[in-house]
């Protein structure tokens, strides 16, 4: 419950703030937003397995953040950093939909 | 749920992605927990904070995204619409110097005949020197030849227009088209309104075709006055036959068709800067 409301809030604060994202960052913007979406989904999932833990949370979603918007900084050095961003949106996306599916399991028994 | 394997990655790394989506360190951290019963409060309240900074993190980073790609689209349609004006402007004042320039070829001529007198035999002659090199505008009877591009393809799939290329008319089909029709007598030809003169350029610039640097767009009408045995003698020239080559092959339209009235407009006046008339002997 206060997970949900800590999300909500930060959305509110996101809308009311309005920042503006420096030029530099925001290549980095959708990837962040599909590890943030990884995290979020990963541990709903943990917490309808009954093995979910905040550290662990907490990690995940600071590790992928940083991994992925390092892959994407080093693919923009080299000048493939096309390539590498669909690389992690393809693989966070095989851990999201497969997490979906977990939960849609745990809520619908199908 | 099995656990996958700890030691590095396992062999087969992108099916194992595909089974255990899930970070095994969930799994590791229940099983640590159930060996050595809970972490002690005080770790277990700051990684829940930590939790709940995350989830306002993760909430603020959704929402600026979400703003960020609204903002990107408005952006992309100004700087079209800007370029829009941009050109719209650009042929408005393009279109305002040429009529400037008909009034001053106008008032040359007027002053001309003010000046040798309206029925002076140098006046014609000069009048019919303008006509022939283009320089005024003349009537007569004539031919039109027009030439469209080929219909944009259709998608079969989306049944909108696909982005396949179109053929189109070349700036090379225009060019064989005025050499034919010079050749078979005419006397003016015009492109779509635009005068050919003896320094006249047909050519194509990116996708568009230039003529005497002003574009012109399909369909293309090219008009040339001349004798009734004109459009006979160019529909028997190579690059009729050429043209209708091209219409069965890829699907541009050709058609020819005699004009009793045609009014052809004055080719741009060329600017001799270095080109001098030769002293009379």
């Amino acid at each position: 419950m206060i997970a949900v409301l800590a999300l909500i809030a930060g959305v509110v604060a996101g809308i009311l703030i309005e920042p503006t994202v420096p030029v530099y960052l925001q290549p980095y913007l959708p990837i962040a937003v599909v590890a943030a979406l990884d995290a979020v989904f990963g541990g709903v999932r943990a917490k309808l397995d009954k093995v979910f833990d905040d550290k662990q949370f907490v990690v995940s979603f600071v590790s992928n953040v940083l991994v992925a918007a390092f892959i994407v900084f080093l693919g923009d050095k080299l000048g493939v950093g096309g390539q590498l961003s669909t690389g992690v949106v393809v693989v966070l996306g095989v851990r999201i939909f497969g997490n979906v599916a977990a939960i849609r399991r745990h809520l619908f028994k199908a | 749920m099995t656990t996958p394997p700890r030691d590095g990655l396992a062999p087969d790394f992108l099916s194992d992605l595909f089974r255990h989506p899930l970070d095994p360190g969930y799994a590791d951290a229940a099983a640590r927990r159930a060996e050595h019963g809970p972490r002690p409060p005080w770790r277990r309240r700051g990684a829940y904070g930590l939790k709940v900074l995350t989830l306002v993190a993760i909430g603020f980073l959704l929402a600026v995204a979400y703003r960020q790609a609204v903002k990107a689209e408005p952006e992309a349609t100004r700087a079209h619409a800007g370029l829009v004006g941009e050109v719209k402007s650009a042929q408005t004042a393009t279109d305002d110097l040429q009529n400037q320039s008909d009034q001053l070829r106008r008032q040359v001529s007027d002053a001309q005949a003010a000046a040798l007198g309206a029925d002076a035999a140098e006046l014609r002659q000069l009048r019919q020197e303008e006509a022939a090199t283009g320089l005024a505008p003349v009537t007569g009877p004539g031919a039109v030849v027009r030439l469209v591009d080929a219909p944009t393809p259709i998608d079969p799939n989306t049944g909108r227009q696909s982005d396949q290329p179109v053929n189109r008319v070349l700036d090379i089909d225009l060019q064989g088209v005025a050499n034919a029709l010079w050749a078979s007598g005419a006397e003016a030809i015009a492109i779509n309104g635009q005068r050919l003169s003896t320094l006249s350029t047909i050519r194509t610039a990116g996708s568009a075709i230039l003529v005497d640097f002003r574009p012109v767009t399909s369909p293309y009408e090219v008009s040339a006055i001349g004798g009734p045995n004109m459009l006979g003698t160019f529909n028997h020239t190579p690059t009729a036959a050429t043209m209708h080559s091209l219409v069965t092959r890829y699907g541009l339209s050709f058609a020819t068709r005699s004009e009793d009235h045609l009014q052809l407009p004055a080719a741009p006046a060329p600017a001799l800067l270095y080109a001098r008339p030769e002293a009379p002997r």
